[in-house]
């Protein structure tokens, strides 16, 4: 474990000195995405403006909400070019020399590159919105409610990695999943706003089944005491889950790589 | 000790129709083709052997060192490495072997070739003392000491390939497998990575496989070739006794003074090649010293030299099917 912290430090490191070496490039990296960002935040200054709540929450809870969505968005972005990139290394081959390492491959492939220019102006951004929201609400702040936020923000960055992996290991069979992984984008913008501005079966399937409203919606629904204690179970156990499933897939998946001719 | 027996690999695709129109059909339909990549090949190599694969493009030499080196499941067969089976791909095993090829880096492109062997080292678990030691043995060897420092897209493509030499050796491996690790270099680097693999191999009593289409990888590194043709082994033995499976025959090149009579010269052997200023013989090297003496008192020799059929035809007759082993 001691060697995985070590290792995922110096992925961390190799891959901040490779994208400075591109400070241009890095910095419209950092650019863009605070555009992104800003787009969110007009989605709360309009709720602020117009009064509204939704549900139960309020503009407050709601600028939580997106704060959480923000941060977490941040840290997929982390890694999620190596998720982008596993199409392309099964078909050209490009597994072959991480294959032969006594390292775990899906934590090679996945976690090898780490993209800082979206994690930065996301993690901050949302650390600041979180912490207003969070204030103006006026939310417990002891340690047990501080502690469980934290701890339904690791299990939402848990369940993340391994829901979001899933469509990527399809193109071990079909290759080329550009399709895909759009619907997967598609369904990680449901977070834009609370799960309770959908209806109630909608919410209960992207609760449940597809556990999408999970990564964002129970670290801020834990602190306002709304959990159900089946629900506080399921957010602890769905990541755990989930990333069980996504080592079976990836070790069936693995079997299907035929590398490329040379 | 590498033992391989009966090994088999097939890959399955699918069969694409040409033009778009074929491309529409492939929607609905596809049928699926097999490729028998590599069929019933088994062999054994012993610890500090150094074996050299050839064999044309296609022939399943890649895909023989994939399945040896774990990448790769075999359709069949059995393949055994110091009691590890391959595919199996434990932690123990990886760290005994290697592979380096040609055509595919694992060094970061924007740092120094010192940061990707660091990444190794941990990867590998291999003690401070003993990358340091390496690292300083091999940069030596391979004179790459004051590169170092420079990052990997700055390098040439032969001092690239030689840092992607060192970064595979950062763990001392047993094993070391080499999928054409010269392609494309210039003759200086090329000679210049032979030879550190030649003392490299005789220092750590590493066991070598190298494929390669240059011959003279082959010539300088390997006593042993395994001549592998449409997934078969067509030939295991000494590089040095492929010639003399096709009948112990020689070159007899004569520069004649005056341009010779065809008919007269194809009376003392095969004629190769022949033009104003003279030509080229095959004949058998039973009746070379009476070929060389009859001709010299017949025709008006200049100079003559007497050599061996160059290996690499006899090689291509094994790739065109015309010879399997004895």
């Amino acid at each position: 474990m001691k060697r995985y912290f070590k290792l995922t430090g110096l992925f961390a490191k190799y891959s901040l000195m490779s994208a400075l070496e591109y400070r241009i490039n890095f910095i419209t990296g950092v650019t863009v995405e605070m555009g992104w960002m800003i787009i969110k935040l007009l989605y709360v200054a309009i709720i602020y403006k117009a009064g509204t709540n939704i549900g139960i929450l309020t503009p407050n809870h709601i600028l939580l909400f997106v704060g959480t969505y923000v941060l977490m968005t941040g840290i997929y972005m982390l890694y999620y070019g190596n998720f982008w990139a596993i199409p392309g290394m099964v078909r050209q081959g490009e597994l072959d020399l991480y294959i032969v390492k006594p390292v775990s491959l899906q934590f090679l492939v996945t976690m090898r590159r780490l993209d800082f220019a979206y994690l930065l102006p996301n993690f901050i951004a949302g650390v600041v919105m979180i912490a207003a929201g969070w204030h103006l609400a006026g939310l417990p702040a002891d340690f047990l409610s501080v502690a469980g936020f934290l701890f339904y923000l690791a299990c939402g960055c848990l369940l993340t990695y391994s829901l979001f992996l899933l469509p990527y290991l399809l193109s071990f069979w079909i290759l080329s999943v550009g399709g895909i992984s759009d619907i997967s984008s598609a369904l990680w913008d449901f977070n834009n706003m609370p799960s309770y501005l959908y209806g109630k079966w909608f919410r209960r399937i992207g609760t449940y089944i597809l556990p999408i409203f999970v990564i964002t919606n129970f670290p801020g629904l834990f602190l306002m005491g709304e959990l159900t204690p089946f629900a506080c179970v399921w957010g602890a156990a769905a990541p755990l889950l989930f990333f069980a499933l996504s080592r079976i897939l990836w070790k069936i998946s693995l079997k299907r790589y035929s590398s490329a001719s040379s | 000790m590498i033992t391989v027996e009966h090994l088999r690999k097939d890959f399955t695709y699918y069969k694409k129709m040409t033009g778009l129109k074929g491309s529409m059909r492939n929607i609905f339909h596809r049928e699926t083709l097999t490729k028998e990549a590599v069929r019933d090949i088994s062999f054994s190599v012993e610890q500090g052997e150094m074996v050299g694969f050839l064999g044309p493009n296609g022939a399943g030499k890649t895909t023989t060192l994939k399945i040896l080196s774990g990448i790769l499941f075999p359709t069949d067969g059995k393949v055994e490495i110091d009691g590890f089976v391959p595919w199996e791909r434990k932690n123990a095993f990886k760290k005994r072997i290697s592979i380096v090829m040609g055509q595919k880096n694992q060094l970061w492109w924007d740092l120094p070739a010192s940061d990707s062997f660091y990444l190794n080292k941990c990867m590998f678990e291999v003690d401070d003392g003993d990358y340091r030691d390496i690292v300083t043995e091999l940069s030596e060897l391979l004179d790459v000491r004051d590169l170092m420092n420079v990052q990997v897209r700055r390098l040439s493509l032969g001092e690239r390939m030689k840092m992607e030499i060192l970064a595979a050796l950062i763990h001392r491996p047993d094993i070391l497998f080499l999928d054409e690790p010269t392609i494309g270099l210039d003759l200086l680097s090329q000679q210049k990575i032979r030879e550190f693999l030649k003392i490299y191999n005789e220092r750590q009593n590493t066991t070598v496989i190298i494929t390669s289409h240059y011959m003279a990888d082959i010539e300088a590194l390997c006593d042993r070739a395994m001549i592998i043709n449409q997934g078969h082994l067509v030939y295991d033995g000494k590089l040095g006794e492929i010639n003399q499976l096709f009948g112990r025959r020689k070159l007899l090149s004569v520069k004649t003074a005056r341009p010779a009579d065809t008919k007269k010269l194809s009376a003392y052997g095969i004629v190769r090649e022949q033009n104003a200023a003279g030509a080229v013989l095959e004949v058998s090297q039973e009746h070379i010293q009476e070929v060389v003496t009859a001709i010299l008192s017949s025709l008006q020799i200049e100079d003559f030299t007497v050599t061996e059929i160059p290996i690499e035809e006899n090689i291509a007759r094994f790739y065109q099917k015309e010879a399997v082993m004895p």
